[in-house]
Parts: C-alpha cells; sequence; structure tokens
C-alpha cells in the first residue's frame, strides 16, 4: 500500500538533512511500529508521509498505492486515505470538532466518490465511532483541543482517525502522555479500527503500547535510517537492552587522538 | 514664488482646522422647537468654536488622518434629497416591534415599531420627546457624554447639530424581554452629508436591556457618522449593547460611548466594525460605585484601505470591579488597526480584576497594526492583565487541518473564523449572532478570493 524508497529528507529552512534514505513497505492489514531514540527521525517521517512544508524530499520516493505522492497537499494526501495522529494536536478553539470533522469527513467522502453526511446522520455516525475510544458525547460539541488534557487530546486523535477511516494511519507517539487506563482504551480503540483492509504505522519512544497492540513488523529508526527490522521480539529485547547495541560506534577523539 | 506657496499652505492649513467650526455659523443649529434642545445645542456649539479640531500632532491622534473629514464639505442630511429604497432586509425578526429607524439621521415613525415594549419604558426619539419636554430626557440627555467628553471637539460638535435620536428609559425593576434594535439607515446620496445621532439609553434600579445599535450604510457614497451613545445604570441593572458598524466603505465614522455603572450593575458592550473608510470608536466606561462589572469588547473586519482605531478608556474608580476587553482585528489589504486601550486604577480602588487583550491577525503584509495598552494603576491590590498579539495565520495549525482533508482555503476559513467567532459567541440575540457569523464568513471568502494577501 505505502512503499518509501531511499528517502532523504532535509528542513527546507536551514537544510539539516534528517532522514537519510529511509525504505519501508506498508501492506493492507499490517500493524507496523516504528522505534527508535529521540531525534532519531520517526516524526519527521511522519510528517513528511502526511506532506509538511516544513519539510524538503531531497532524494527517494512516497509510493501510495503504487503512485508518487510527493507533489501531493497534505488535504490531499488525506483524500487519498492517509492519516497523521499528531504528537502535540493543535488547539482550534471556536472551531468545534464536530464542525472540522463534518466537513473533514464530507470533503474525503466527496473526493473518493462516498455518501455525504447532513449534520444529524453526522452526529449519528461520530458518536458511535467516539464510543471506541470510551469518550462522552458531548466531546464533539467542545472546540478542537481547546482546553484538552494530554489524554483527552490523543483520545480525540484516534477518534478523528477512527471518523475519516482512513487507509493508512501514522500515529506519532499517541501513547506519550497517557496513564495506563487511557493507554488500553486508545489501544483497543485502535486495535478495533485496524482491519485487513487498511494500515497502522505505530511510532513510539516506548514498547509499552505494544503490550496492548501487537505489531506484525518492527523497525528501528536511528539516525534517520532504519537501523533494524524484526517482529515483535524486536520490541522486546529493546525494552530490555535499549538502543545502544544497534547505534554504530562513532568515531571518537580525545584530544585529537583517535581513540 | 515662495511666498505664494506660504499663504496657500496658510489657506490650507486654515481651512483644514476650521471648515467643521465654520458649519456651527449655520442657522440651522437652532430649530426653534425645544428650548431645552437650543440650550444643548448652544452649549455644544460653544465648545466646537473653543476647541480645535485634532489633528495628528496629538498623541491620541497619530497614526490616523482626519484630511479627508476637513478638507470635504458636508451638508447636513436634513438638507439632502434622497429617495428611501426599501431596506427592510435589515430588520431583525426578534425586534419586529420592538425598532426605532432613522434614515439618515431623522426618525422614521413610518419604519418603527415599539408596540412589543412595556407600556412604562419610555422609548422613542428625542427630536419629538424634546419637543414634548419630556422630563426624563431632560434628566438623562447630554448628561453622560458631558461628563466623560468634556473638552472633546466631536462630542461639542454632536451637540451642536443634535437633531434626533433614540431615548430609552427603563423604570425601576423592569426586565424588557425584547431587543431593541436601533436601525440607523444611510442612504445613498450625490452630496456629501454628516449625521450626528445621540442615544440615551438609562437604565434604573434593577432593569435589564438588550440593545442593537446598528450604523447600516445601503451604498458606498461618502458620509460623516457621528454617534454620540450615553448610557447609565442605575444599582443591579444590566445593560446589554451591541453595535454594528456596517457603514458604507467611502463613510467616515467617529463615534463615542460613556457609560457610568453603578452598583451591582453590568453593562456588556460588544463593537463590530466592518463598514467606513475610516472608524473612530471611543468608549469610555466609568465606575460609579462598588462592586460593579463591565465589558468592552471589540471585533474588527477590515481590508482594502480601511482604517479602524479604537481608544477605549475603563475608568475603576472604586473597590471591587471586575472589567473585560477582548478586542480582536482581523485585517487584510492595506487595512489599518489602531488599537489604545487605557486602563485606570484609582487610589481608591482596590480589588480590581481588569483583563484586557488586544488580538491582531495580519492577513497581508502590507496590512498595519498600531496598538498600545496603557495601565495606570494607583491602587496596590489588583489584578490587571493586559496583552496585544499580532500574528498571522500558524503554518501548523493550517496543517494540521490540510491534514484532515481540508484544502488550503477550507483551512485558512476556518482559522481565520474561529478566531473571530469568540467576541460573537456572546451575542445572545440569534438572528445578531447568525448576521454577524455569515458577516465573518463573506468578509473571509472575499479574502481568499481576492490577491490581497499576497
Amino acid at each position: 500500500m505505502l512503499e518509501i524508497k531511499d528517502l532523504h529528507v532535509c528542513v527546507e529552512e536551514d537544510g539539516t538533512e534528517i532522514l537519510k534514505g529511509v525504505n519501508l513497505t506498508i501492506n493492507e492489514g499490517e500493524v507496523h511500529a516504528i522505534m527508535g531514540p529521540n531525534g532519531s527521525g520517526k516524526s519527521t517521517l511522519s510528517k513528511v508521509v502526511a506532506g509538511h512544508e516544513a519539510y524538503e524530499v531531497t532524494q527517494g520516493d512516497i509510493l501510495f498505492e503504487g503512485e508518487s505522492i510527493l507533489e501531493l497537499e497534505a488535504d490531499e494526501r488525506a483524500h487519498l486515505g492517509l492519516f497523521l495522529a499528531f504528537q502535540y494536536p493543535v488547539e482550534v478553539p471556536g472551531v468545534t470538532n464536530k464542525n472540522l470533522l463534518r466537513q473533514a469527513y464530507n470533503t474525503i467522502a466527496a473526493e473518493r466518490g462516498r455518501e455525504e453526511l447532513d449534520p444529524l446522520q453526522f452526529e449519528d455516525y461520530a458518536k458511535e465511532k467516539l464510543e471506541l475510544v470510551d469518550m462522552k458525547p458531548e466531546f464533539i460539541e467542545r472546540s478542537v483541543n481547546a482546553g484538552f488534557s494530554g489524554g483527552e487530546k490523543k483520545r480525540n486523535e484516534i477518534f478523528q482517525m477512527a471518523v475519516l477511516d482512513p487507509k493508512i494511519s501514522f500515529l506519532d507517539e499517541t501513547d506519550s502522555g497517557l496513564d495506563i487506563d487511557a493507554l488500553k482504551t486508545v489501544a483497543n480503540g485502535i486495535n478495533e479500527i485496524s482491519d485487513d483492509e487498511n494500515a497502522v504505522v505505530l511510532v513510539t519512544h516506548y514498547q509499552r503500547i505494544l503490550d496492548y497492540i501487537t505489531p506484525d513488523h518492527v523497525h528501528v529508526m536511528i539516525d534517520g535510517k532504519i537501523a533494524k527490522s524484526g517482529d515483535k521480539d524486536l520490541a522486546i529485547k529493546l525494552e530490555e537492552q535499549g538502543y545502544d547495541w544497534l547505534i554504530e560506534p562513532a568515531t571518537a577523539s580525545v584530544n585529537g587522538e583517535q581513540q | 514664488m515662495e511666498n505664494s506657496n506660504n499663504q496657500m499652505a496658510k489657506v490650507k492649513q486654515k481651512k483644514e482646522r476650521t471648515f467643521l467650526q465654520d458649519l456651527l455659523n449655520f442657522q440651522g443649529s437652532l430649530n426653534g422647537k425645544s428650548q431645552f434642545l437650543d440650550e444643548v445645542r448652544l452649549k455644544g456649539a460653544e465648545g466646537v468654536r473653543s476647541t480645535p479640531f485634532p489633528t495628528k500632532k496629538l498623541e491620541d491622534w497619530k497614526f490616523i488622518s482626519l484630511r479627508d473629514l476637513y478638507r470635504d464639505s458636508y451638508e447636513l442630511a436634513a438638507d439632502v434629497d434622497v429617495n428611501v429604497p426599501d431596506f427592510s432586509e435589515h430588520y431583525l425578526p426578534e425586534c419586529k416591534n420592538s425598532r426605532l429607524v432613522f434614515v439618515n439621521g431623522s426618525f422614521s415613525e413610518e419604519h418603527s415599531s415599539m408596540d412589543a415594549l412595556p407600556d412604562d419604558v419610555v422609548i422613542g426619539n428625542i427630536a419629538q420627546l424634546a419637543a414634548e419636554d419630556n422630563d426624563l430626557l431632560k434628566e438623562h440627555l447630554n448628561k453622560y457624554a458631558d461628563n466623560n467628553f468634556e473638552g472633546d471637539v466631536f462630542t461639542a460638535f454632536n451637540s451642536a447639530f443634535l437633531k434626533d435620536g433614540a431615548f430609552i428609559y427603563v423604570p425601576e425593576g423592569k426586565k424588557v424581554d425584547t431587543p431593541i434594535h436601533l436601525l440607523n439607515i444611510q442612504t445613498d446620496a450625490d452630496e456629501k452629508y454628516f449625521i450626528t445621532p445621540r442615544t440615551v439609553i438609562a437604565a434604573e434600579q434593577n432593569s435589564e436591556v438588550t440593545v442593537i445599535e446598528d450604523h447600516v450604510g445601503l451604498s458606498d457614497n461618502k458620509y460623516f457618522n457621528l454617534p454620540v451613545v450615553e448610557v447609565n445604570l442605575e444599582e443591579e441593572a444590566y445593560v446589554k449593547h451591541t453595535k454594528i458598524q456596517r457603514d458604507s466603505r467611502e463613510a467616515i465614522h467617529i463615534a463615542r460611548t460613556a457609560a457610568f455603572v453603578a452598583k451591582h450593575a453590568d453593562y456588556e458592550s460588544y463593537t463590530i466594525t466592518r463598514g467606513a473608510k475610516l472608524s473612530r470608536n471611543e468608549p469610555r466606561i466609568s465606575q460609579r460605585d462598588e462592586e460593579v462589572e463591565f465589558t468592552v469588547d471589540g471585533l474588527v473586519l477590515i481590508d482594502g484601505e480601511q482604517v479602524s482605531d479604537t481608544h477605549s478608556v475603563m475608568d475603576h474608580r472604586f473597590s471591587h470591579a471586575e472589567s473585560h476587553q477582548l478586542h480582536k482585528c482581523v485585517i487584510n489589504g492595506k487595512a489599518h488597526s489602531v488599537f489604545n486601550g487605557k486602563i485606570f486604577v484609582q487610589r481608591d480602588a482596590q480589588k480590581i480584576d481588569s483583563f484586557q487583550e488586544n488580538r491582531n491577525l495580519l492577513l497581508s503584509r502590507k496590512g498595519l497594526v498600531n496598538t498600545k495598552p496603557q495601565l495606570e494603576i494607583f491602587a496596590d491590590d489588583v489584578v490587571c492583565t493586559h496583552g496585544a498579539t499580532v500574528g498571522q495565520l500558524e503554518k501548523d495549525e493550517l496543517f494540521y487541518l490540510k491534514s484532515r482533508g481540508l484544502n488550503e482555503q477550507q483551512a485558512r476559513e476556518l482559522l481565520i473564523y474561529a478566531f473571530a467567532l469568540e467576541t460573537i459567541e456572546n451575542i445572545t440575540v440569534d438572528s445578531v449572532q447568525n448576521l454577524l457569523v455569515e458577516e465573518v464568513r463573506n468578509f473571509t471568502k472575499r479574502q481568499l478570493d481576492s490577491e490581497l494577501t499576497v
């Protein structure tokens, strides 16, 4: 479904290279976990796939269902069925969840040739999805993320994912800032949404969400590259041993002498 | 040659300074129908003769130019012959029988109706009440404006040409359920004209009233609108005052609002600025006693070469007051927004909780914002928060919305709409709220459709 080929990416503003040749293939029905230490490029990869303008792809390609999406705007990628759950969802005071999501849902529906929903139909549909993340119906009347707790913001992202029904979702540190109960709820929600026709990429620093969502593939990203891929056991090993064993010994020097 | 240039400059300068003062020689400034009004006019005329009109040299006027006002000739609106088109689309359904309409400053009985209002509420047009020698009018008219705008030439000018306006008196204990719509219609006219509407709202003890002051320009002609509003709240009174300024895009609108708030009273004012080439709003709210609340929120939506200036004074004179001011501006094109918000906390005014914020959303590179919050606090036990921000639409916010499937236009529209909505949310008359939501939507669409944002 999604193929990332030798992807090199730098920050447009200052040219700093973040991704240095990422290769990744994700098929329907799969759950992938991308792990790695802070600053390794995990969030950048998610944003680049979603179409963030702050980054420039200098080499490589991203293919979605066989077609390159590099030239597409973020909204066009969303129309195709890409979704990004943000690590830090923005607050939009004055715009209710319901209004944003209905507009988003209908825009995507129109693009995909699906039936659009009127406000009442949408409300029923959205309320059903709220149950997946154990949120009260009043939630959709609140301004998008405004005044939400960290946990509520993360649940809201998964709620949005459920409503928009994407083909592939990148969930950027959706587990961070959640207590154990909220983590279970969010993980259950993700499990409910996953099926044979869509794919989920969990971008995470810790292994703990993987206790509740079993990944088919685990990748470790280090310094802008996938340093190692494996199955769920890799995550367990990472939890026990950390990332150090995967980091290539850097050439260090003390007082100008090679160590 | 040089001499002649100097002379010309002098003549020009003199003309610019005195054009409006010259108008006072006009016999029409007294109409003889009401001795009381004639006295107000004479006093106003004296005030204008003894006070120069402001120029950019004055600190409070340095950001805006009044050249257009001084240079052009304006006629008294009453002398301008116009056809009055159908303007019923501007009626509010909630105010079907609680509406006072003024066409080019003159009361229109034909378009007004006050049947929905209780009998003991005194409501009517000033010209008629003055002709009837109404005691309540005499008691309240010009009292609050004179007090809060002493030495202000524009207030004096409004008095000098005071012809008509709205008078609302709500007696003790009376809660008026129906909002009152003061619809000021400006028609198209070949001549430039000026109007000096006056509004007086006197809310007695424990009374309640909602007033919508609405200025509508039907065309894009040039006129000078100088409204003065006086509001007095006795103990435990509650007045909700919404002002919508949607004058012609060529009009000049200079407005004064003087409000006095007595013990346990609550004055809420929301001013929406959309029209006029140049507009200046000066709300001055004064505490008359302890334990009061007041709100002076504003929303400005301007583009093209519009200029909007708000100079507010929140005067805390006694202890225990809560005041709130959220002034938001959306600026596009070469539009220019000025905000100068003064908060005074006098020495005996302890336990004051005052909030002031001016937030500006600048959509174009050529737009301009001048903002100057001014706090003068002489008491020591007060909480005053204030802040001013000027920003553009955040890239991260746009990306977030786009990643949800909204296109650039939808995303921008939603964010501008959300920014503006905060002020509108507090307006409780549904049709007015809907009208303003629509105004914001149209404004936003126009910004996005045009190339002004480049």
